[in-house]
């Protein structure tokens, strides 16, 4: 042993294993930074010289780089050292091929297909150089080779895609990066120059896709036509009976929420009127004495009938304002948000009616056949409420300051309506103007039925009831009108 | 292939509230659109804050009229994306998607059928059933996108491709989108990322100051507008 390899022999001491230390230039290869990878291949070759990996793939990120001279070198040297290597043969004729020594690489090829027949860089070299050739026959059989050599290796199918891409054969390219795709997903290529190939075929949107597919995995675009979670169209609130069940939905709703906030829940629903009733009984029937008998019956019937009229139209008044985001968002008929307040607050008030329909009972007023007048009164008053209460909800956004008039206007409404006295104590010339007052003359109707045990009076009430319903008429008509107006009141 | 939805020549001017200190002014929020939208596309609308985005999506849903040039609609059903329309914070999430989905057109009976799904792609399990106040924001909007996968308009528009919840749900949303956006649906998408609007639409139409200025290949549009932006500052 000569003292030179004696040296060698000694400076081997320590060094990593060969796999180890080989993944220093493998990972400069896979990230394409050839020059980096044949300094280190360069490296990895002083500690093991007699590995053939170290002088062939350091020759090809030579050949990578464009450093054809440096390649030469370590491939001259692998073909004299390495000649049972399978990669020796096809890697010189890729080399020969980049030099343009066209006969040289005809050689080399010869020698590798003798050589290593079942090895697929031997094809893929001898594909390449068929393809200089112009031998199309030739390159696909060959290519076919080297994909049988290796189908695990994706590189050859690649090649066959790309074949067809240099032959702008565009669909026949596409099919191909699809089975590439379909073998190894994981391959940018096989998403981007498809993308290419789709452009090239006048289709965008399949390009487009590619690309995305390559983001987000294959699997974002179904085989079969995109199915949604749902096939629902919006019928975008176009015919009336949808819009009635989203307004009694969105009320009930409403309520709910407002349940939900309170401690009390729903005993707020009893409670508040009954609250009301205290305070007028203390002032009226107490402090004023200006309370019959059975005063509080009296109120009652006057205050439940009143709180529901004044709820609804107070609760719906600045509706239309506060329903802007749904009404530019999607689109929401305007008049929705004025019926939603008033059937909210005509449900709150059912129980209390039904507590009052109870007291009166229990105070001896007891029902009878003029009780089903409650049916035309009840709906007189229903007509009269949406006439009044869309109406007013209907003229707020065009003038915002009138909101500050409604609750003066309801209390002045709540003085000039009898709720906590008799109309018949007011003097007797004036009765007939203060019963034009629909409010008043309703309040009179209920108390006729509760507690005068009588009939009210139908044909006036049958007025009301008609001219109500006329101005509902009106009410859709107008909100179908100004329906591109609101949203952009709302705007602005 | 004709067109689902043209504006030809399209304004809009809005009037700006005056009060007792000041008259009423009139604003031009759009001057001059042409624009044809065809079966199918994804169409991409370019344009800085206030170059009348908002204003002609209003346009293109059907919720206001213009005031000139002419709208023409050939029997599409079109919507705006949105995320929690009409929430209430007291209401769980099971109501809050019944009630979401209807504002958006359903009966309500088509939304209960798809309460499973939703509850499913939301990922909220038992949260489902609280109200809506207790949720985090990632939940919310979690609960708001997963109703809007229910629906499925003639043509989609979005305004801003929407980030919502946390990585994982973002991911998923941004899934259901991109899968959406690229089906056979028909969208309108808004939005600032450029890139967006390259990776996802068909075409792409430049806005300024309530004109339509070009229209054509995303990738062309985005470097004339940049070119406009340049111009500009």
């Amino acid at each position: 042993m000569n003292p030179h390899t004696e040296d060698i022999e000694l400076s081997r001491v320590g060094l990593p294993p060969e796999e180890k230390a080989f993944q220093w230039p493998w990972q400069a290869m896979k990230e394409h930074n050839w020059s980096e990878a044949a300094s280190r291949w360069a490296v990895v070759r002083q500690a093991y010289p007699e590995k053939a990996g170290t002088w062939l793939q350091g020759a090809v990120a030579h050949i990578e780089a464009g450093e054809l001279a440096q390649a030469d070198v370590l491939l001259t040297y692998a073909r004299k050292h390495f000649r049972s290597h399978p990669s020796t043969f096809p890697e010189s004729a890729r080399l020969a091929m980049q030099q343009h020594k066209w006969d040289t690489a005809h050689d080399f090829l010869q020698q590798a297909r003798q050589q290593f027949p079942n090895f697929a860089q031997t094809w893929m070299r001898s594909a390449e150089y068929a393809e200089h050739e112009g031998n199309l026959k030739q390159t696909t059989a060959y290519n076919e080779k080297a994909r049988q050599c290796d189908p695990a290796l994706s590189a050859p199918f690649i090649q066959y895609a790309e074949m067809a891409m240099r032959a702008e054969q565009w669909s026949e390219a596409l099919d191909r990066w699809e089975e590439v795709r379909s073998r190894f997903p994981e391959v940018p290529a096989g998403y981007f120059r498809a993308a290419e190939a789709a452009r090239h075929l006048k289709r965008p949107q399949e390009a487009r896709q590619l690309i995305l597919m390559h983001q987000y995995g294959a699997d974002i675009f179904p085989n079969t036509p995109q199915t949604p979670i749902s096939q629902l169209k919006g019928k975008k609130h176009a015919t009336l009976p949808p819009l009635v069940e989203l307004i009694w939905t969105k009320a009930t709703f409403n309520l709910r929420s407002e349940v939900h906030r309170n401690y009390l829940s729903y005993g707020w629903w009893v409670l508040e009127p009954l609250l009301h009733m205290v305070v007028y009984y203390v002032v009226f029937g107490l402090l004023l004495q200006r309370a019959g008998e059975n005063y509080p019956a009296f109120l009652l019937t006057g205050l439940i009938p009143w709180m529901w009229f004044m709820k609804a139209v107070s609760g719906s008044s600045n509706s239309i304002l506060g329903g802007q985001k749904l009404i530019l968002q999607v689109g929401l008929p305007s008049i929705v948000f004025p019926l939603v307040s008033l059937l909210q607050a005509t449900l709150k008030q059912l129980p209390v009616f039904v507590l009052l329909v109870g007291f009166v009972w229990v105070q001896g007023y007891s029902p009878g056949l003029h009780w089903w007048a409650l049916i035309p009164v009840l709906l007189v008053q229903t007509l009269l409420i949406i006439a009044i209460a869309c109406t007013v909800a209907a003229i707020i956004p065009f003038v915002r300051d009138l909101s500050y008039l409604v609750p003066t206007g309801l209390t002045f409404l709540m003085f000039v309506s009898g709720t906590f006295y008799d109309y018949r104590m007011i003097s007797a010339e004036w009765q007939g103007v203060f019963l034009l007052n629909p409010v008043a003359f309703l309040l009179k109707c209920y108390r006729e039925i509760f507690l005068d045990g009588m009939l009210p009076d139908l044909l006036p009430l049958a007025w009301w009831g008609f001219g109500s319903a006329m101005i509902c008429l009106l009410l859709l008509v107008g909100y179908n009108r100004l329906r591109y107006i609101y949203p952009r009141i709302l705007m602005g | 292939m004709k067109p689902i939805i043209s504006l030809q020549n399209v304004g809009v001017r809005y009037k700006r509230q005056g009060n007792v200190f000041r008259p009423a002014n009139y604003f031009d929020a759009l001057k001059s659109i042409n624009l044809d939208i065809y079966p199918g596309e994804t169409l991409g609308i370019l344009g800085r804050n206030g170059a009348g985005k908002s204003t002609l999506l209003r346009v293109i849903s059907g919720i206001i009229q213009p005031d000139k040039g002419k709208f023409l609609n050939r029997g599409a059903s079109v919507s705006l994306l949105v995320l929690q329309a009409g929430f209430d914070p007291n209401l769980n999430g099971r109501d809050n998607a019944i009630l979401s989905g209807m504002l958006q057109g359903y009966s309500r009976q088509e939304v209960e059928a798809q309460l499973n799904e939703i509850l499913d792609y939301s990922e909220l399990g038992e949260f489902f059933f609280e109200p809506v106040r207790t949720y985090s924001t990632g939940m919310l909007s979690r609960l708001g996108f997963s109703i809007t996968t229910i629906t499925s308009p003639d043509v989609l528009l979005v305004d801003e491709v929407l980030s919502v919840g946390d990585k994982h749900f973002k991911e998923k949303a941004e899934r259901t989108m991109i899968a959406k956006i690229q089906s056979q649906q028909t969208v309108v998408l808004v939005s600032h990322s450029h890139q967006q609007i390259a990776r996802l639409c068909d075409r792409a139409v430049l806005i300024d100051e309530g004109v339509s200025f070009a229209t054509g290949d995303p990738h062309e549009m985005l470097s004339l507008y940049e070119q406009r932006l340049e111009m500009s500052a």
